[in-house]
């Protein structure tokens, strides 16, 4: 054993190449990486270079407010023989065709594209607020069924199985779904059945007829109840799940039976977590184009929801006066068709000609609704980093 | 009026288990068990890791019922003269009149006052003063009150570990059980917490029965009128405290005592 001269290197590598492939696959998921992040900011800043100066102002407020508190409208731009340019809606295009008189040029109408777009925004506040609803109550349901009561078995897996291939539904299938299940054959209470009713059971006073609710905020809320049903579900379970097996060993030691075990010992603790990630759940339904093109949303509609040729109620009268009227035209605001955000937007790319200013509302719109589902995302983030920082045993 | 106090003298036992098989599915976990549990008596089950100890406590009030294929499948538990896999026998009744302290401590994230009034409010107590009542004397007996009387709308998970313990206890004794199940309750605490459940728990044996299961002999020494020793699902030996610890009439008791196993 001699010793080895200092000049030599113990711990030289050998050139069999694993130094080079280590740094060819750190390269390489280093540049996948990279192009997720560039694609996504690349994305955000188009969308947010095109589109915040139409939601944006340099004046007082600093917000366009014209686009966001007004319908959709055409768009007219009359063009003199100087070549300005008047942008302006339907009633200001006469006017200023008779003050330019022999030195008007040419006219250009370009639908949706004037005015805002509040009835997209309206329309896709209602449709969440249905499909949460009914996806909350009906996903919740199910996630403590098969969380806290079903034995652990086929059925099971069975139910597990049909809530994996739920979510792996394309979302035009469920939109035909929902035209065949809900538009068309859901029951309602009326006194003379459709002809198109499926069939019809009298119940004496009415009859419930199964004739469908037609295309309106109902069919396409429910409809994009199932498409999120899936998220719902999922994201419930594990919040039950985590909630600690001990807690619910002790209430029933303490003679609770199962459902106040769950109503007091696990619900309470699992409710914020249920609640942050369904927003996310809201994000999903505000951003599905094909499940409510054939159920609720319509490419055009000059009227927000409760906006109906219908008498006014009585002047002198408050609103208990005339509860039931007021109760059945509040709901009647669920029973019309409307515009939404996402179809709104295919409107706009896909069915009109394409033009500056066309795409002044395209970017526009694509605008309002990121920030519309980004805010509603971080803000599901927020929630739950705070949740999880109060509730921890 | 003699019968009556004919049966003060030699109260019948609160818990009888009487030639009982358990098994977890196809496994049996134990085997021809008799055990009588007498009242206002410290009851301390002991033996190695894995004896079926835990599971013998879990018959008492049917916690076991919780493990889908877990049943017993021969002879039967009486509490209070009642055979407790009766039909008529209501579980939350049951669990109601035996309590039971787990191993970990596990207090709800509710304030001090909520998790004691929680069982009473389970079995539908609304007065506000029965409740107020309850929880200063459960707290008193789990020599908690003075230590939180000032702050009972406090969260509980603020609370020490061992005092963590001493809540699930009074907790547990709210809805004034006959038995209290304790299922090693000091194996997470600190010595000197351990020191004052088990003062605690010598105090509650006079309003209490209590059976525990418990890993230190020692604690069984200094708590217990009466010991069990388990060994692979069987009852080996079951007598008062001091002669089983004196005197093992076993050679496998006496051979665990020593150390020559565990």
């Amino acid at each position: 054993m001699s010793p080895v001269s200092i000049t030599e290197n113990p711990f030289a590598g050998d050139n069999s190449g694993i130094q080079k492939r280590e740094t060819i696959a750190r390269w390489a998921l280093r540049v996948g990486s990279y192009i997720v992040v560039f694609i996504t900011v690349a994305i955000m800043l188009h969308i947010f270079i095109k589109g915040a100066p139409v939601t944006f102002q340099s004046k007082w407020p600093f917000v366009n407010t014209q686009f966001l508190t007004e319908l959709p409208a055409t768009l007219h731009v009359i063009e003199d023989k100087q070549g300005n340019h008047y942008e302006t809606d339907v009633n200001g295009a006469d006017a200023i065709k008779k003050k330019l008189g022999d030195n008007f040029r040419a006219e250009k109408t370009i639908s949706y594209s004037g005015g805002g777009i509040l009835g997209p925004i309206v329309g896709t506040a209602l449709l969440v607020i249905v499909s949460v609803g009914v996806a909350l109550f009906l996903g919740v349901a199910c996630a403590i069924y098969l969380s806290e009561y079903a034995k652990h078995g086929k059925f099971l897996e069975m139910v597990r199985l049909a809530i994996l291939n739920l979510a792996g539904v394309p979302s035009v299938v469920f939109g035909l779904f929902g035209l065949g299940a809900f538009v068309l054959t859901a029951p309602v209470f009326v006194d003379v059945p459709a002809d198109r009713s499926v069939f019809a059971i009298p119940l004496g006073f009415t009859t419930l007829s199964f004739e469908g609710w037609d295309t309106c905020v109902l069919s396409g809320g429910f409809t994009l109840a199932f498409v999120i049903l899936p998220v719902i579900i999922t994201a419930s379970e594990q919040c039950l799940q985590a909630v600690p097996q001990g807690f619910r060993e002790t209430s029933m030691a303490l003679g609770a039976t199962r459902w106040q075990t769950i109503r007091y010992s696990v619900l309470p603790f699992a409710t914020p977590g249920i609640l942050t990630s369904s927003i996310l759940g809201i994000a999903r339904a505000a951003g599905e184009t094909a499940p409510i093109m054939f159920t609720a949303a319509l490419a055009f509609k000059d009227k927000l929801p409760w906006q109906k040729d219908l008498p006014p109620l009585p002047a002198d009268a408050s609103i208990f006066a005339h509860w039931e009227q007021s109760v059945s035209r509040f709901l009647g605001i669920f029973t019309e068709s409307v515009q939404a955000l996402p179809y709104h937007i295919y409107t706009l790319a896909a069915k009109i000609p394409q033009n500056e200013y066309a795409e002044r509302a395209q970017y526009g719109s694509v605008f309002v609704f990121l920030v519309l589902v980004a805010s509603l995302a971080a803000s599901s983030v927020l929630l739950r980093k705070r949740l999880r920082a109060k509730y921890r045993w | 009026m003699s019968a009556d106090s004919a049966a003060k003298t030699t109260p019948p036992p609160v818990v009888q288990v009487r030639d009982m098989d358990f098994c977890y599915g196809a496994s049996k976990a134990l085997f021809d068990i008799n055990l009588e549990v007498k009242y206002h008596r410290v009851t301390a089950l002991i033996g190695p890791s894995g004896c079926g100890k835990s599971t013998l406590l879990r018959c008492i009030n049917r916690m076991n019922d919780r493990v889908p294929s877990a049943r017993v499948t021969k002879g039967e538990v009486l509490v209070k003269g009642k055979n407790i896999h009766d039909a008529d026998v209501d579980l939350t009744q049951l669990r109601k009149q035996v309590g039971m302290v787990f191993q970990k401590s596990n207090p709800f994230p509710k304030s001090i006052y909520e998790n004691v009034a929680y069982g009473l409010r389970i079995h539908g107590e609304k007065n506000k003063n029965a409740l107020d009542e309850a929880v200063e004397r459960s707290l008193r007996h789990a020599a908690l009150w003075d230590e939180l009387k000032d702050r009972l709308s406090a969260n509980a998970l603020a609370l020490s570990g061992g005092q963590q313990q001493r809540l699930c206890i009074a907790r547990a004794i709210a809805t004034l059980p006959d038995v209290l199940l304790m299922d090693e309750p000091c194996s997470a605490l600190d010595p000197i917490s351990t020191l004052k459940i088990e003062e605690l728990m010598s105090q509650l044996a006079r309003e209490y029965t209590i059976v525990i299961v418990t890993h230190n002999m020692q604690q069984a020494v200094r708590i217990s009128d009466f010991t069990a020793f388990l060994h692979l699902g069987k009852l080996v030996e079951f007598s008062p405290t001091e002669e089983l610890f004196t005197n093992p009439r076993e050679k496998l008791t006496e051979a665990y005592l020593r150390g020559t196993f565990s």
